[in-house]
């Protein structure tokens, strides 16, 4: 892979601000320095320069260029523990009028990975229809790839050990059929998802959600854009609201917004906006 | 062998099978004021996330623990890349975590963490390789090298499994093959400073 240096970064920064309007300079450098190399390799742009004047010559570019840089979630159902959480702690036994106008959104999506978890779980306990549920993408090309149901079969295997330890009510399989070397998922899961073509400031975020599923997100970013975007969390949230975020990633006491969110599961960094 | 033990920022071990008896022990000479973080890069399974800490804690000298994103390294205490994470090194002396795909089938991946921790430290850090049964880590032991840090692979004789020693050494002309008790022996130097 073609080695960016810490200048080649900056001037890349630069030329999406400048093109785009776009912000990076608050991403954590080091995975950001990897996922542009990777998508440099993905494209066949053999140097920094390359990279460069796609950015700044070639519009179309830079909507897959969202796609191809941001990670998408591992696998589906990552962390089965969590979705047991959802299901068996939190769903089940919800009285009926905490349903009415139950909102949930998922910010940043990618492969769909958590999306079509999360639908699979909700469908399993007969909820699909009675929630609401926001998906957010950066690009056109990631809404295109979520909407055609694609997804690649290096990560189906895992995918299915997770399902497995989940303890679903099927098994995977019953939500994808195979075809020409990948698995394509069922769309129908999806249909009522309402998707928002947003920037990766979440400036159309949805307002009072009462979940929002943003796990190892704000991994990519320095602590400053955390702090950002976890008071953009704070305020789409309605009162006892719940944050999921990765299993690894924690709201510090030194982030000014800790005082604003309790944590309620340890182990699966669930945390509840305070009343 | 002259090495100027104050220079170093970080030391970063990476193995697999049959690593873990080996960093049993070099975590258990330690002294517990040894000067700098200890990063270690083990493969482990995706699923389970907790017992390895403990396990490794048992006869350590220095506290371990898996980090948070973000977490700022201090000296004396060994960080271990969590399970289904990979482990990046910041500039800042930070850990930065990734879910981004395995490398070498493996996540958390030891050339990942060699390589950005390579590039935080330059030619301050000290890079060990130990027994395991894949190629992850010769490339990142590679880039160690080619920053000036100083590398060094568990003797393939010894390994329990020496695929991931040999693929190191055949990418890297390494500074040092040394045995676990030669390992020890080099960190000692590091203890007492």
């Amino acid at each position: 892979m073609v080695e960016l240096g810490i200048v080649d970064i900056r001037e890349i920064v630069r030329i999406i601000k400048k093109s785009y309007d776009y912000d990076f300079s608050n991403f954590a450098l080091t995975s950001f320095k990897y996922s542009l190399e990777k998508v440099m390799a993905v494209n066949g742009l053999i140097n920094a320069e390359n990279l460069f004047r796609k950015l700044s010559d070639a519009p179309d570019f830079f909507d897959s260029f969202l796609h191809d840089l941001f990670i998408p979630s591992t696998e589906m159902f990552r962390d089965p523990s969590l979705w047991r959480w959802l299901r068996e702690e939190h769903f089940y036994n919800m009285p009926e009028r905490h349903l009415d106008n139950y909102k949930i959104w998922i910010p940043q999506c990618i492969s769909g990975a958590e999306l079509y978890s999360l639908c699979i779980l909700l469908k399993e306990i007969d909820l699909i229809d009675k929630v609401k549920i926001f998906a957010s993408v950066y690009s056109n090309k990631s809404l295109e790839f979520i909407k055609s149901g694609r997804y690649p079969l290096k990560k189906l295997e895992v995918s299915k050990e997770n399902y497995v330890r989940f303890q679903g009510s099927n098994t995977l399989e019953t939500y994808y059929t195979l075809s020409n070397n990948e698995a394509i998922r069922d769309t129908s899961l999806i249909k009522s998802v309402e998707f928002i073509k947003d920037d990766i400031n979440f400036s159309k975020a949805p307002q009072n959600l009462k979940l929002i599923l943003f796990r190892n997100v704000m991994i990519y970013y320095n602590p400053t854009l955390q702090n950002l975007i976890l008071d953009k969390m704070n305020k789409s949230l309605s009162a006892a609201g719940n944050l999921i975020i990765g299993i690894k990633e924690t709201l510090k006491p030194s982030n000014a917004l800790s005082t604003s969110f309790e944590l309620i599961n340890n182990n699966e960094s669930i945390y509840k906006r305070k009343i | 062998m002259n090495i100027d033990v104050t220079k170093y920022k970080a030391l970063i071990i990476g193995g697999s099978a049959g690593s873990f008896q080996v960093v049993t022990k070099i975590l258990s000479s330690l002294s517990d004021k040894f000067p700098i973080p200890v990063l270690l890069c083990l493969h482990r399974l995706k699923h389970v996330r907790s017992g390895f800490v403990e396990a490794l804690s048992l006869k350590s000298n220095i506290p371990i623990e898996e980090p948070n994103d973000k977490d700022q390294l201090k000296p004396g205490r060994a960080y271990l890349a969590p399970a289904n994470y990979h482990m990046f090194i910041e500039l800042a002396n930070r850990i930065a975590l990734s879910t981004d795909d395995p490398v070498n089938h493996s996540r958390p991946s030891i050339d990942l963490s060699f390589t950005t921790a390579a590039n935080a430290y330059r030619d301050k850090l000290i890079a060990i390789i130990l027994s395991g049964a894949n190629r992850d880590g010769a490339l990142g032991l590679k880039v160690v090298s080619e920053r000036g840090g100083i590398t060094i692979v568990q003797d393939p004789k010894e390994c329990e499994v020496k695929t991931m020693t040999e693929s190191a050494m055949q990418l890297t002309k390494v500074d040092y093959v040394y045995s676990t008790e030669e390992i020890i022996r080099f960190l000692s130097k590091l203890n007492y400073t």
